[in-house]
């Protein structure tokens, strides 16, 4: 008895999936049930018996008030949604709706947890579970000052943009909601995940359902635009991929193990010119998504021909996923490499980015166009500031990503108002608009001081951050005042192109008839718009909520990177080798010395074990090292 | 002949002997009323139960242990070898000819080509395959290719009827007999060289003929015998390099496949082409494997690997070029043939044992994912509107979405988008290569990669984002038990050998040529 009970409670997975199965269609007959029912168990007890052996890789002790399962939870959530989706019935697109709006407002209250804990340096809410052990690859998740703000950025645009697209989107309500569940779970992936085999599985993922949303909802040239996001995207993740493997392989020969780790690869010290070239494999991945000139062109077409929420989500979050990448592991796995690079990458950020974009903006007629190539523009400080690479720079960085997933996110949404109303983009088609949508023109305003950085938005905090860090930075040597200075006269080319573009379709005369009697902002756009409005300005007035969570953080990985700087330099060409501890801290020493080696060692919090070499193999290492 | 032997052989067997069962049953069968009762319908299932029995066979030996059967192998050897290398080969190829019989099931009744024949042909091929990728020896081989190519010669020919498909035939089978005598003559030219015909022998002769303490008349027949031997390997290789396709010997593939009733171009693309890797690896693996001829200085890795490079690049291009979903999907297995061939150089290098599990997964993963995409082509069509181009799937995810996802998944397989199983195949040879010092090469295959991404995602531009135009003829979807089974079965394996792969990858792994 007591065993067949043991049995059951081993196998409740499978029961549950055949009683679901059973239990759940519709009108079926009895035969047709139990056959239901039995597929419906096989399958999970196949799962089951394919799932490695295994279990729970040994979990770092999580400190108290951490439910270890949190992240997971988070991205599981939208993902079942999605999943759970397929079987929804298409005809209720109310239910559909509420479900997509009910799970993405779940996830977004379950993320503020994330707040009460105190982010210093290391890891929190970490969770491992082997997922292909013969390869080494774990589903390792885990949030850190870094990543905290783009998660919860993620969390609180997505239920936006659905919001909004739920008002203007009418047709396949139950493709959209799948998009979007979809979406929200692989961007949280990317953010979340520290196993760079799990990152780029979501990083990938995050393309399908944005391409469906170009090419399902865009307007005329959809099909076009979608392709070109995808093969940009794509083409560039293919080199990340070559040289991740040459990482992975290179690690595998160095200790004799397998590992996809993020905390293990960071590990692997190159010789320089191989560095080099992994690096630049990382970075134009990056770079096609963030995106930086000249690989910007899908951009603007992608931003055109979305649909309003697509557009949102694209600029807010899924560049950020080029940025954040580019931070975490392009400066994190080769920091001497990127450092070796950065004044001449940042001279590109700041022609090509910066001031390109914002020319380029100056002159486009069409209303979308041009907040898309401001981004461009924005973009180029936020690089700019990961570029410097100094503690301040770094920060407003990280800040500005936030503002901007927040300003232009708004901008597109207002973009989307006037579009819903006129179909049409084009900005000479406006004018005098604040005579009939005074509150329209109001937020817009609003929006557009904070795009342009006016003291008292959030604009402002960030790109005064990045810019003050971008003089005094060391990395860029004499050009960081030259750099410093060009980017503070993009400021002011933001102000030209944004109040230019104010001024054409809010003031002056209302010539157009058509413009007459448009409606200002309805209940929905309104209350889409209300919290990002209120986030302007919390940011803005206290933008020290923000920077004391991230500031540690990113002085610790500032710090790592410096110590990996100087080992890389002292390796110069040699042979790869892995970096140790005592490697890093070589120069310290006191107490000095044990509060970085207590850093290191809070960063290292969740790296995969490393198996002490066979004894076989030692003596032969030894003789090497002798023979040296 | 002792149980033990007939154990080892069960899996060939059993195939072989249901073939002919059923060549029996449908030779009686003429008797019965055809208008009534369709002789696909118990045909299908019943190969489908013949070749799952001879897959689970050969599971079953395979979790056993070619140990446990020294005595089979010893009476086998060396003209048939049952490793576990071959019996993954067994699995992948009944798993291969499973899926196309039951798609056959659905799709002969479908278009009024219901004779019986088509099975047991299926079935004496993937006999043939199988003892193909189990032969130890130059004449087995020949015997085995044969076996598998006349079956699928009379397949391409199935419609008889249709110019286009006899024209497909007929060029299949000239330029496959071509091959075939290519191959013959390198074969005797190698056992001109060796004086011997199977593999570990010309190995053993290769290794130790040549400079290792020579007398100076082994010296002077050594030498004598260096132009008969490479010539004989370039001939073998172009022999085996026509059955997998390979650039600049693939010109047949797309007319064959075109031209060929689609569930003989899934055989096609799917059991041959593994049966065919599986011989090539067993050949430059076992005969050819010493250090000199495997070296990239002095033997045939660079040879392949421009095989490599010529058949994804041209595949791809030529792939992208397609108007028809059917070429497009032949073109593309040609691409997927040149990653295969990767793997193959890469197991000439330093990390051998990984680069052979990669092959052998990617080789089973390929094979599931290209009979399901063809699967789910048939059953995009129906008799008189057949999915033939990109046009006729438009807004196909708007008339029938069941159909459509399970294109898209297989698709997304072959384009290598997590998290299907083909991302994951993919990565693993890429690895295996990188592991192997091959940088070049894989940076090569994953820059055609991307190309590839292009034509695959057409198939989902069409079916999701455009609508038919008005009055242009439209595919209407075909209804089908045993299609529908087929695709639920290869959709399913596609899933979780994508998310949970690591078994199987060990499996792959173990999975090595024993000598």
């Amino acid at each position: 008895m007591n065993a067949t009970l043991g049995a059951m409670i081993d196998l409740w997975p499978a029961i549950l999936a055949g009683a679901v199965g059973a239990l759940v269609p519709r009108k079926p007959s009895t035969w047709q049930r139990a056959g239901i029912g039995v597929i419906a168990a096989l399958l999970v007890l196949f799962v089951m018996k394919l799932w490695p052996d295994a279990a729970v890789a040994a979990a770092p002790s999580a400190p108290s008030g951490e439910w270890p399962h949190l992240l997971t939870f988070l991205i599981g959530l939208p993902l079942a949604g999605a999943i759970l989706m397929l079987f929804m019935p298409r005809q209720s697109p109310g239910l559909l709706r509420a479900m997509t709006m009910g799970i993405l407002l779940v996830d977004l209250v379950a993320s503020l947890w994330l707040l009460t804990v105190p982010m210093g340096v290391g890891w929190h809410f970490v969770s491992v579970h082997d997922w292909i052990p013969a390869l080494g690859i774990r589903w390792h998740v885990a949030v850190d000052g870094m990543s905290l703000w783009l998660v919860l950025l993620t969390t609180f645009i997505t239920p936006i943009a659905a919001y909004v697209s739920f008002g203007s989107i009418g047709t396949r309500i139950k493709d959209l909601c799948f998009s979007l569940l979809l979406l929200q779970a692989a961007m949280l992936g990317v953010f979340l995940s520290l196993d760079m085999f799990l990152f780029y599985v979501f990083w990938e993922l995050a393309l399908v359902p944005m391409y469906v949303m170009i090419g399902v909802w865009g307007s005329a040239d959809k099909i076009k635009a979608a392709l070109k996001f995808f093969l940009y995207t794509m083409g560039g993740s293919v080199l990340l991929l070559a040289a991740l493997l040459y990482l992975v392989h290179t690690y595998s020969k160095l200790t004799g193990t397998m590992s996809f780790d993020y905390l293990a690869l960071n590990k692997v010290l190159l010789p320089k010119h191989v560095q080099m070239m992994c690096f630049w494999g990382f970075a134009i991945a990056f770079f096609v998504k963030v995106p930086l000139f000249p690989l910007h062109t899908w951009l603007p077409d992608a931003h055109v021909q979305a649909p309003t929420g697509g557009s949102i989500i694209l600029a807010a979050i899924l560049l950020k996923m080029g940025t954040y990448a580019y931070m975490r592991f392009g400066m994190g796995l080769f920091p001497f490499a990127a450092g070796l690079q950065s004044a001449t990458l940042a001279g590109v950020a700041v022609f090509g980015g910066i001031l390109y974009g914002a020319l380029c903006s100056w002159k486009q007629d069409d209303l979308k166009r041009l907040v898309a190539y401001s981004s461009v523009a924005h973009l180029g400080y936020v690089m700019l500031g990961l570029f410097a690479g100094t503690q301040a720079s770094m920060q407003g960085s990280l800040l500005q990503q936030i503002n901007h997933g927040v300003s232009t996110g708004a901008l597109f949404l207002l973009v989307g108002v006037i579009y819903d109303r006129r179909h049409t983009r084009t900005i000479t088609e406006f004018g005098g608009l604040a005579k009939v949508m005074p509150v329209y023109t109001v937020v817009f305003v609003i929006i557009t001081m904070a795009s342009i950085g006016v003291p008292g938005t959030n604009g402002f905090v960030g790109e005064f951050m990045v810019i003050m860090g971008t003089y005094g930075s060391l990395r860029l040597g004499k050009f960081g005042g030259v750099d410093a200075v060009l980017a503070a006269a993009g400021v002011i080319l933001a102000a030209i192109y944004m109040l230019s573009v104010v001024q054409r379709v809010f003031f002056g005369p209302l010539k157009n008839p058509k413009n007459r009697d448009l409606p200002d902002l309805n209940v929905r756009e309104t209350l889409a718009l209300a919290p990002l409005v209120i986030m302007v300005f919390v940011i803005g007035l206290f933008p020290s909520v923000l920077l004391s969570r991230s500031a540690a953080a990113v002085s610790a990985f500032e710090m790592r990177n410096r110590l990996v700087w100087m080992s890389a330099q002292e390796l110069g060409e040699g042979e790869p080798k892995l970096v140790t501890q005592d490697m890093l801290l070589e120069g310290a020493s006191g107490s000095a010395r044990e509060g970085m080696a207590n850093t290191l060692d809070e960063m290292d919090r969740g790296a995969p074990v490393i198996p002490p070499p066979p004894a076989a193999d030692k003596p032969a290492a030894d003789k090497k090292e002798a023979s040296k | 002949m002792s149980a033990n032997l007939l154990l080892g052989l069960s899996p060939i067997l059993i195939v072989s002997l249901g073939a002919l069962l059923l060549m029996m049953a449908e030779a009686l069968s003429k008797l019965r009323n055809e208008a009534r009762e369709s002789p696909s319908s118990s045909l299908a299932m019943g190969s489908a139960v013949v070749l799952a029995s001879g897959g689970v066979a050969s599971l079953a030996l395979w979790l056993q242990g070619p140990d446990n059967l020294m005595e089979a192998r010893a009476a086998l050897a060396p003209w048939l070898l049952i490793d576990r290398f071959s019996l993954f080969f067994f699995v992948i190829l009944t798993l291969g000819a499973f899926l196309t019989v039951l798609l056959a099931g659905g799709y002969l009744p479908e278009h009024k080509l219901d004779r019986g024949e088509f099975y047991p042909l299926v079935l004496l091929s993937t006999a043939g395959a199988m003892a193909l990728a189990a032969a130890g020896d130059l004449l087995t081989m020949f015997i085995g290719l044969e076996v598998m190519s006349l079956g699928v010669y009379a397949m391409v020919a199935f419609r008889r009827g249709s110019p286009r498909s006899v024209e497909a035939a007929m060029k299949y089978f000239l330029l496959g007999s071509f091959a075939a005598a290519l191959l013959l003559y390198g074969g005797a030219l190698l056992y001109g060289a060796t004086g011997k015909t199977d593999f570990s022998s010309i190995s053993f002769q290769l290794a130790h003929t040549g400079y290792a303490n020579p007398t100076n008349l082994q010296q002077l027949a050594w030498e004598n015998s260096t132009p008969l031997m490479v010539i004989g390997l370039i001939l073998v290789v172009i022999g085996l390099a026509f059955k997998i396709s390979a650039v600049p010997f693939h010109m047949w593939t797309p007319d064959a496949y075109e031209g060929a009733p689609t569930p003989a171009t899934t055989f096609m693309a799917g059991a041959v082409k593994a049966g065919a890797f599986a011989m090539m690896i067993r050949v430059l693996m076992m005969a050819f494997g010493d250090v000199r001829s495997a070296s990239w200085g002095s033997g045939w890795p660079p040879v392949l690997a421009a095989l490599a490079v010529a058949t994804m690049t041209v595949g791809n291009l030529i792939a992208g070029r397609q108007e028809s979903v059917k070429r497009m999907l032949a073109y593309s297995s040609i691409t997927h043939a040149g990653y295969m061939l990767v793997g193959v150089v890469a197991m000439a290098g330093t990390a051998r044992a990984e680069a052979n599990g990669a092959v052998l997964f990617y080789t089973l993963i390929y094979t599931i994912s290209t009979v399901g995409a063809f699967g789910a082509l048939i059953l995009c069509g129906s008799r008189g509107a057949e999915a033939v181009s990109y046009e006729d799937l438009a807004g196909l995810g708007k008339r029938n979405p069941a159909v459509a996802l399970a294109l898209s998944l297989f698709i997304f397989s072959l384009a290598g988008i997590p998290p299907t199983a083909g991302f994951f195949a993919k990565l693993y040879l890429f690895k295996a290569a990188v592991s192997g010092d091959y940088i070049v090469l894989t940076v090569i295959a994953l820059i055609n990669t991307v190309i590839g991404a292009y034509y695959y995602l057409r198939v989902l531009v069409f079916m999701y984002f455009r609508e038919p135009l008005p009055g242009a003829p439209i595919a209407k979807p075909m209804k089908s038990g045993h299609v529908a089974i087929a695709l639920v079965f290869a959709a399913l394996l596609v899933l979780a050998l994508g998310i949970l792969p690591s078994k199987t990858l060990q499996a792959a792994l173990s999975s090595t040529i024993s000598g």
